[in-house]
């Protein structure tokens, strides 16, 4: 949203804003802002929150300047997410059961042990794996009551939409090109109408 | 809470075909009247097509003079619905290039003119500041076009005037 060229998709926000939102947002910003996974944990689920557009690594809104710009508010949201090289890891994998197999002086690694030893890898390998962060950044117009957020994704639009909701209770409904007209009757009229470019018709 | 405003499907598509047409046939500067007052526009180096029953592009055209092109004439007049078009405009010292997409007409890899501002701050208001009058343009052209499109000379003079732009007659 700072640099570069802009790829967006506008919403409306529907509802009010309260009284006093500064105070109230910025504490709802903090509570479901990006923690990272303690170090020796993190798992293969994806892990989401919103951070500062300035830096992804900035969780704590307490300072209004650094994501309140009246009439705007900017923040982004940051999903990181674990994902293992699969055919290196299968490869271990079936390299960890054959040893199992030939230690055990059987033919096979039972279905049991080889769930218990693919666990193990995993979580072996996701403690050394560093995640893919994916950050999503928008701008919100508070007075005017519309946000665009930089992504066409429908998935991150969606993921984005129930974030919002769970931080503000606002609602954010897709824009629609009738939202620019501000003219009912023009819009019921486009509403009604058919299509009349069918050019190969005129042939 | 009320729901989301709906989309007209054949809204875009002829909104864009307007527009290139409009830039081809009556030159680039366009007078939308009222805060936005004049502007030139052109049709840039994209344009992308999709069947009419479809939501994905089947055919692009890109490069240079590809809205002068006879290939993309052709689309159209085979048929096909625009679903992408990139476009240039220019309002005062302003200049913007701007992919206008799909159905809703979301704004793609927009380009907005050099910033001023010299600390974080100001780069944050002028890059906003820009893309609210990018929108600007781009709603006024999009008003421009719907009260065009619901009034009598859409069908009696316009639609036969794109026909005819469209299938080299004009």
């Amino acid at each position: 949203m700072l640099t570069g060229a802009l790829t967006v998709r506008r919403f409306r926000v529907e509802g009010q804003v309260p009284e006093g939102f500064r105070d109230s947002w910025r504490d709802q910003l903090n509570d479901l802002a990006f923690r990272e996974p303690p170090t020796s944990g993190g798992g293969k689920e994806e892990i989401e929150g919103w951070v500062q557009v300035h830096n992804l690594l900035d969780t704590n809104f307490d300072d209004f300047n650094r994501w309140l710009y009246m009439p705007y508010a900017l923040f982004a949201l940051r999903v990181d997410k674990k994902t293992l090289p699969a055919k290196l890891f299968n490869a271990h994998l079936a390299k960890k059961c054959e040893a199992w197999a030939e230690d055990n002086g059987t033919e096979r690694c039972p279905a049991s042990v080889r769930t218990r030893i693919k666990e193990d890898l995993e979580d072996e390998w996701l403690r050394r794996t560093l995640p893919r962060a994916a950050v999503t950044e928008a701008c919100w117009h508070i007075d005017e009551g519309w946000l665009v957020l930089h992504s066409h994704s429908d998935g991150v639009a969606d993921r984005f939409r129930k974030r919002f909701y769970r931080t503000f209770a606002l609602k954010l409904l897709p824009w629609s090109p009738l939202d620019w007209l501000d003219d009912t009757e023009v819009s019921e009229s486009l509403l009604g109408s058919a299509p009349t470019l069918d050019i190969m018709d005129a042939r | 809470m009320s729901d989301a405003t709906p989309v007209v499907p054949h809204q875009a598509g002829e909104f864009y075909a307007w527009l290139w047409w409009t830039s081809e046939s009556q030159g680039s500067g366009i007078d939308l009247g009222g805060d936005v007052g004049y502007i030139d526009f052109w049709v840039d180096e994209r344009l992308a097509f999709r069947s009419p029953a479809e939501t994905r592009v089947s055919a692009i055209m890109t490069g240079d003079n590809s809205s002068t092109s006879l290939e993309s004439r052709a689309a159209l007049a085979g048929g096909k619905v625009l679903q992408e078009l990139r476009i240039g405009i220019k309002r005062d010292e302003h200049e913007f290039k701007v992919t206008l997409k799909g159905p809703a007409i979301e704004m793609k890899q927009a380009k907005l003119p050099s910033l001023i501002g010299d600390s974080e701050d100001a780069a944050i208001y002028d890059r906003m500041f820009l893309y609210e009058e990018l929108s600007f343009v781009i709603s006024a052209l999009l008003r421009r076009f719907s009260d065009l499109r619901t009034s009598a000379e859409w069908e009696q003079q316009t639609v036969p005037a794109i026909r005819a732009w469209v299938l080299g007659e004009a």
